[in-house]
């Protein structure tokens, strides 16, 4: 995976990322952490293409972010499930893919059965969100973010409204995704997490990229914020 | 106590104040001189559910329009509403319904009153029926329309699959709610002596001078109308609660 931000400053009513420049490559599993308020949550919104950046450009494998075909092949998981309440689990996902991938109803099941197995929920498939606990709307969410097909898949604190368990439980579903072929680019702040899943760590504070590089970086951080982070997580 | 028992022995008791109640009058209590006048009421049975649904209809048209308009980005149409709401807030139906056949009617050059008395009823509801879509539609998160965007639902597809099938179900029981205001409103049609219900029956009264047993009458066959209204919409809610 190729990832380019060009001059990327983002606003709502005060500026959340400062002119960011950064370009990464040959990472498919990319952590973004930082303390909540420092522009995570922003970047990778505007790296999946779900908001324009106030100024600046962003590419994903050479594509521009506002490029629909771009958009087609994106999967973004919520921070809470963002299902849709009034469907089943399966709903959810036959949904899109006969509305929005013009995929016919058969095919349309078989891909969800298979992606409901894929994070152990074959046994909730007619329950609607409401009947079935955190963990499992969010493994449901997962599922449909793959469901399409997806080459880059975003989770934006996917556990943040889950307690331990349930947290365990959901990434370590995502864990057992790894050999799927996907590329994953991640907010969370389970520190474990990060370190047994990214192959690369994209450290934020204040709205500016402070440090990067491989996982190994949290045991050793050589910028002071880094080090405060890494101090109150633990 | 068993649901069913509870209820049986609740409608027991009410039934049994009644009882108690008509049995004290000092005369007989009886709905026979009403007979001769089954036709004349149950016209008005009628035209109290004629009324009403056209007046639903009405107010869900105009209550979806004044619910555009309070979401506008124009301030001009979210002062209307706000305006607007605020006086129908303060007028009595049976004001409303006066001053519309009596007075704005035959402005506009029409004597219609039984129509300006329904369009009352529908300006009067229009406020409570935008309350009614404005708190369906504010139950569908922001987040959702974002999995909307992110997924490419085109507008059509968005409102057919996804929002408006969650809103039918929030937007029921308050509208049902609604429908039973209107059909007790609409009694005050009378004023116009239009042939609803409450109009058929003091119709029948001055006949028969059997004032007492006319109201009951009156009373019984509101809810007649009423209850099984509010039963179907337990039961919407039931099925449909989200």
């Amino acid at each position: 995976m190729k990832i380019e931000l060009k001059n990327l400053s983002h606003s709502y009513d005060v500026e959340v990322l400062h002119d960011l420049n950064f370009i990464l490559e040959n990472y498919n599993s990319v952590a973004i952490i930082g303390v909540s308020g420092s522009g995570k949550s922003t970047l990778i919104r505007l790296m999946s293409g779900l908001e324009d950046p106030t100024t600046g450009e962003l590419f994903v494998d050479d594509y521009s972010v506002k490029d629909p075909v771009y958009r087609k092949k994106v999967g973004f998981v919520f921070q809470s499930h963002n299902l849709f309440p009034h469907l089943t689990l399966k709903r959810n996902i036959t949904l899109v893919l006969e509305k929005t991938r013009d995929i016919e109803k058969e095919r349309a099941e078989e891909i969800a059965l298979k992606y409901l197995k894929l994070l152990h929920l074959e046994d909730q498939v007619d329950k609607l969100p409401r009947n079935v606990s955190g963990g499992q709307a969010q493994r449901a969410s997962i599922a449909r973010a793959l469901s399409i097909d997806p080459e880059v898949i975003f989770l934006d604190e996917p556990t943040s409204s889950l307690d331990p368990i349930l947290t365990h439980e959901v990434l370590t579903a995502v864990e057992e995704l790894r050999d799927l072929g996907k590329q994953f680019i991640f907010v969370t702040h389970v520190m474990s997490f990060v370190k047994d899943f990214a192959d690369y760590v994209i450290f934020m504070d204040q709205g500016n990229i402070v440090e990067h590089g491989v996982p190994s970086i949290l045991d050793n951080p050589s910028s002071e914020e880094l080090k405060q982070f890494m101090h109150r997580v633990r | 106590m068993s649901k069913i028992l509870s209820y049986a022995l609740a409608i027991l008791t009410i039934a049994a104040f009644v009882a108690i109640v008509i049995l004290r009058q000092a005369t007989d209590f009886t709905l026979d001189p009403f007979a001769p006048y089954q036709s004349l009421i149950t016209d008005g049975i009628l035209n109290t559910i004629y009324v009403s649904i056209i007046s639903l209809l009405g107010s869900l048209v105009l209550g979806f329009v004044l619910y555009l308009l309070s979401i506008s980005r124009f301030k001009y149409f979210v002062a209307l509403d706000d305006v607007f709401t605020e006086i129908i807030y303060g007028t009595p139906l049976l004001v409303l319904i006066v001053v519309s056949a009596f007075v704005i009617g035959p402005a506009f050059g029409t004597y219609n009153r039984n129509l300006m008395g329904t369009i009352a009823i529908i300006i009067y509801m229009t406020p409570y029926m935008k309350n009614v879509y404005k708190s369906a539609f504010s139950s569908i998160t922001g987040e959702q329309y974002m999995a909307m965007d992110l997924f490419g639902f085109t507008p059509f597809q968005r409102y057919r699959y996804i929002i408006i099938p969650q809103v039918i179900r929030i937007l029921m029981p308050p509208m049902m709610n609604n429908f039973s205001l209107i059909i007790k409103g609409s009694a005050l049609l009378n004023v116009l002596a239009y042939g609803e219900l409450y109009y058929a029956i003091r119709v029948a009264q001055s006949k028969t001078f059997a004032f007492v047993e006319g109201y009951i009458l009156m009373w019984a066959l509101y809810l007649l109308i009423t209850i099984p209204l509010s039963q179907l919409t337990k039961y919407i809610e039931r099925r449909w609660a989200l």
